[in-house]
């Protein structure tokens, strides 16, 4: 009998064992059924899904176990299915009212979602957390999915207002408290990265986004001769767009420069947009504790490149696949209605074949982005953690129960699942 | 007892600390005792309250039913595994188990797939059916005038600085009175419980829509392409039907059951929002159909009790139905179209039918908005 954090045999202490092909086979599975199903499957997917992930991820040489079951989703999704409907309907009847009520109630459904949103993240962290057994003990989360939920709403709005620049302090506040409340059996986690850091590594990827659109926000606004414009605006009448050509004769190359701007803009967001991930998911591994044990990240970026890149190359592939097999469909179809009459049946068959082709394609993508991006994330996340301070794991005692997926329901309903 | 007892090595944790417990473990008759290396034993579990574990391919990981600690037991070696999968009924390293629960998953979803989309098909409009009739009027009327807002910010252009509604200048006012002419000769004829209101507004589609509660918008494009006064007023006869049919308020009806029905059940699944719209579309356009031959068959007898000429409403569809932008010939031009005049023109009875409108109101209501 030994006491053993393991950990030097395997490197900085974690490891992946999950093999593609089985994962490939999982999702590819997963994806038929789900189509079969309606999507009812889903809950048995994400339990698979959850069960390859965590158990193929050994850390100190011990992997992990997901102990969540795809009936436990299913309860969770119906139970947010009672506590919707009265929402919705509340929203639906509020806008059928003609007074003031009905004019807020898009923004109040809004922001009510959305604070509800965000108590389903949080409640849903709390599930997985809860069904994560390491070396016999579960983990746990306590704090209010409330507090949370305003707390992460208010922070959005102030990076939404400050075009992202508040990102990494939101980041950062949100992850401290989520940290806070997270426990590994009686050891207590918390999270020590700066955000300042976040800030000062990720500046120049917002210049280089931002930079485009604000020069060609300064361009428009000292091109435009502002009083002509608001005259034209007040007068109103007949022929606005041609008096408004003619007091300012520069609007139509302003507009053109500021799409370009915006393209340009947007083309260098997406080809950062690796980086960016990169940069955000090492510096928020380093900052994870858990009492003594400290971790490390050191996630290369040309990695995540490199997972995208596979991503882009199966895309492509499926892309030429579909698109032989929709040439085929269409000529069969084409060759049907040149022969025959187009009844109501011919016209249902085909919108009936284009529905399925879209699901068929929606599925393809997004599988081919689980088993290459997601994956791969999980997988380089993971491998890329040097943990020390492990003897801290020796003498854990277990607390904590388990809760209820009633997030995940939540979030299922809202469209705001993560893994 | 002679039975050979096998015995193999294990890692066990005690789900109350998490320190790691190198074992022994051995197979009794009835059951798995489990010691540390010193001999001394730590635990022993029946075979019956074995349950295998969520684990890598390479690892047996072994808990026990109903224990109130996350006890857990692990076995790497494959053949040990084995001689304890071969004892215990709920270790299943075959997948068999798993497998007959999955298959009788996959055909209870399929089930509940079909259960949904007969519902979707036949159950809603069912549902929107029976309980639109129960809707007091002054509901309807409250729902018409919130839809009428949402209609108006859809559909008005907001150019040239001209009101939506035509018929509110000098030069129009003219064809304001003759449009009147033919709604109340229709109101008379169909003795209408409310006050029928109609107004021709700035859009240049062919078409014409009646709201809830009973207001009807006729495009102007509508009136342009018009032959005579008794096509207008065929299409209002055919638009008081759907007024009458309520078939607005079952359509609202209808799309909130759907979108109920697939948006809330389907979830979050990729590509979800898409289908369910376009499975609405699909779904609602076939009910669409059946309230469009009905408020013919309406229209076409509010025509003969007026005393108009029912065939006109024919003559109009036809129009409109054969000529139509060639991205909306799909759902437009189809047989269906020479099946509807057809019916139309059957229905038609009234022998000497008179005009809605003399020459002179006709030309005014032509100018109903403006030039």
């Amino acid at each position: 009998m030994g006491l053993d954090a393991g950990g030097t045999a395997t490197g900085g202490g974690v490891r992946f064992l999950g093999q593609r092909r089985s994962y490939w086979r999982l999702l590819i599975r997963g994806a038929a059924l789900l189509m079969l199903t309606l999507g009812i499957y889903r809950f048995w997917l994400v339990t698979d899904v959850r069960r390859f992930l965590w158990s193929n991820t050994e850390i100190a040489g011990e992997p992990l176990e997901y102990s969540g079951t795809p009936l436990e989703l299913l309860l969770g999704f119906l139970i947010a299915i009672a506590i919707l409907i009265p929402v919705y309907a509340g929203i639906f009847l509020a806008a059928l009212d003609l007074g003031t009520i009905g004019k807020l109630s898009g923004a109040t459904g809004f922001a009510a979602l959305g604070i509800i949103g965000q108590y389903a993240i949080y409640r849903a962290r709390r599930y997985r957390l809860t069904r994560t057994i390491f070396r016999g003990l579960r983990f746990h989360q306590e704090g209010s999915a409330w507090a949370f939920a305003f707390r992460a709403v208010a922070w959005w709005a102030v990076t939404a207002l400050t075009l992202g620049l508040a990102y990494p302090f939101q980041v950062a506040s949100l992850e401290r408290y989520k940290m806070r409340h997270t426990y590994y059996g009686d050891l207590a986690g918390r999270f020590d990265a700066s955000a300042l850091r976040l800030l000062l590594r990720g500046f120049l990827m917002w210049i280089l986004v931002i930079g485009p659109l604000a020069f060609a926000v300064v361009v428009f606004a000292s091109t435009i001769d502002w009083v002509a414009l608001v005259d034209v605006l007040t007068q109103g009448g007949d022929d606005m767009m041609s008096k408004i050509e003619g007091s300012n004769p520069n609007l139509g190359g302003a507009i053109v420069f500021g799409m370009l701007m915006s393209g340009i803009s947007m083309t260098i967001a997406a080809l950062l947009y690796p980086a960016f991930q990169a940069v955000v998911l090492r510096w928020w591994s380093s900052g994870l504790r858990f009492g003594t044990i400290e971790v490390q990240s050191h996630l290369r970026m040309r990695n995540v490149y490199g997972a995208y890149a596979r991503f882009v190359g199966y895309a492509i592939l499926f892309s030429m696949a579909m698109g032989i097999v929709a040439a085929i469909v269409l000529g069969v179809i084409g060759a049907g209605t040149s022969i025959g009459k187009v009844g109501t049946a011919g016209e249902i068959t085909a919108t009936l074949a284009a529905l399925i082709g879209y699901v068929i394609a929606a599925l393809g993508y997004s599988t081919i982005y689980r088993a290459t991006v997601l994956l791969s994330l999980w997988q380089l996340g993971m491998e890329s953690l040097q943990l020390s301070g492990l003897s801290g794991l020796e003498r854990v005692k277990a607390t904590g129960r388990p809760s209820s997926a009633i997030g995940e329901g939540l979030a299922d309903a809202l469209n705001v699942g993560g893994y | 007892m002679n039975v050979p007892m096998a015995s193999g090595a294990g890692v066990y944790f005690d789900g109350i600390t998490s320190t790691r417990h190198d074992v022994l473990v051995v197979l009794k008759p009835a059951g798995l005792q489990i010691s540390g290396h010193d001999g001394h034993p730590l635990n022993e579990w029946p075979y019956d309250e074995l349950e295998e574990l969520s684990a890598p391919d390479s690892l047996l990981r072994l808990g026990r039913l109903n224990s109130a600690v996350l006890e857990r037991l692990e076995i790497s070696d494959k053949t040990f595994a084995a001689e304890i999968d071969a004892r215990a009924a709920l270790v299943d390293r075959t997948g068999t188990l798993q497998r007959r629960q999955r298959l009788s998953v996959i055909a209870w979803s399929i089930g509940a797939t079909a259960s949904l989309l007969l519902v979707a098909w036949f159950g809603v409009p069912a549902i929107a059916e029976r309980l639109t009739p129960l809707l007091p009027a002054a509901v309807e009327r409250r729902l018409g005038s919130a839809v009428d807002i949402q209609v108006r910010g859809m559909l008005d252009p907001r150019h040239s600085g001209a009101s939506f509604d035509c018929g509110k200048t000098a030069t129009e006012v003219p064809g304001r009175a003759a449009l009147e002419k033919i709604i109340r000769r229709l109101e008379v004829a169909a003795a209408l419980p409310f006050a029928l209101r109609a107004e021709v507004v700035r859009r240049d589609e062919a078409n014409a829509i009646a709201l809830p509660g009973g207001q009807v918008y006729v495009f102007r494009g509508l009136i342009d392409k018009a032959g005579n006064a008794d096509e207008v007023a065929g299409v209002i006869a055919h638009e008081i039907g759907h007024v009458v049919h309520r078939d607005g308020t079952k359509a609202m009806l209808q799309g909130a059951g759907l979108s109920f029905l697939f948006g809330m059940l389907l979830g979050d699944f990729v590509g979800g929002g898409a289908v369910v719209i376009a499975a609405k579309t699909i779904l609602q356009s076939s009910y669409t159909r059946e309230a469009e031959t009905a408020a013919d068959t309406y229209g076409a007898g509010l025509m003969n009790k007026a005393g108009g000429d029912a065939r006109a409403l024919a003559v109009i569809l036809d129009k409109i139905g054969g000529a139509t932008e060639p991205g909306m010939k799909i759902l437009l031009d189809h047989p269906e179209t020479k099946a509807r005049v057809a019916a139309i023109n059957r229905l038609a009875t009234t022998q000497a039918p008179s005009a809605f409108l003399d020459p002179a109101e006709w030309s005014a209501l032509k100018q109903i908005c403006g030039s």
